[in-house]
């Protein structure tokens, strides 16, 4: 049965030690942008393609490693760009999947800004609907593994 | 314990409670990776009926895990009521975003390292 739709925003500001130029060439080339967006030591990344223009689609594949928690399971993440204005503004908009179950859509909202010659300051807009499944086990069990790392990590324990 | 009291923060008291105690944590490890009856989690952390029975009954007041029957089985599981599931799943994104710019920042200070 269908849930009713909840909705989320939330913001993030990170300042790098590069020009603005550098920086964003690093969200325009796919193969720097999978460096940083797509690798991670829990997952192995099935498929990640980016074409860099407006309506130029980014997909990513990933599935989790054997020994981590979620071992076997498939995210996918699928999205669009809606906005490329360079070295100022990008606007995407992509859907989650987990188990081949999308959970998710959000718009994703990057501006640079170029307050000193050598650092850029990014500001990170995430917007996004939590529909069917985001209350999954799958989900939930990430949820609590999240609340016991930062329990450990409160507490100082194992 | 800010993030913590801030995901929940009527029902963070009596969580911190329940998960101080090592065994409870580890019943939780558990019973997180799929449900399990009452006496496999007394074989697997070694300890007694009675014990699992009260460290269950702890776990439950505060919403963390609940017991249901399966036959002639008490089957543990996680309650979905004990946290809100889905500012977990925010809070992991957040997390999923913040190491994506950590990697980003990495990869910028190395080619500053090259020059």
């Amino acid at each position: 049965m269908a849930q009713s739709a909840q909705f989320d925003t939330f913001t993030m500001e990170r300042t790098f030690a590069a020009p603005l130029a550098r920086v964003f060439q690093a969200f325009s080339d796919p193969h720097e942008k999978k460096r940083w967006f797509a690798e991670g030591a829990e997952h192995e990344i099935e498929q990640y393609d980016m074409q860099f223009e407006v309506g130029g689609r980014e997909l990513a594949r990933y599935r989790f490693k054997p020994g981590t928690p979620f071992a076997g399971v498939a995210l996918e993440s699928d999205g669009y760009f809606l906005d490329i204005v360079p070295q100022h503004r990008l606007v995407a908009a992509a859907t989650m999947a987990m188990g081949g179950r999308r959970f998710s859509a959000s718009l994703h909202t990057f501006e640079f800004f170029s307050d000193e010659s050598d650092s850029t300051r990014l500001i990170f807009t995430h917007q996004a609907m939590y529909g069917d499944g985001a209350d999954g086990p799958a989900l939930r069990r990430i949820g609590w593994q999240v609340l016991l790392d930062q329990l450990h990590a409160t507490l100082g324990v194992k | 314990m800010n993030k913590v009291l801030a995901i929940q923060t009527d029902a963070a008291d009596p969580v911190f409670a329940a998960l101080g105690d090592a065994t409870r944590r580890a019943i939780v490890k558990l019973v997180a990776q799929g449900p399990q009856s009452v006496s496999s989690l007394a074989a697997a952390l070694n300890v007694t009926l009675t014990a699992i029975s009260q460290h269950l009954r702890v776990l439950q007041t505060c919403g963390i895990l609940q017991t249901r029957k399966v036959g002639r089985v008490r089957v543990c599981e996680l309650d979905g009521h004990g946290l809100d599931v889905l500012a977990q799943w925010v809070a992991v994104n957040r997390r999923m975003w913040e190491q994506r710019f950590d990697a980003l920042d990495a990869i910028l200070q190395e080619d500053a390292k090259e020059k």
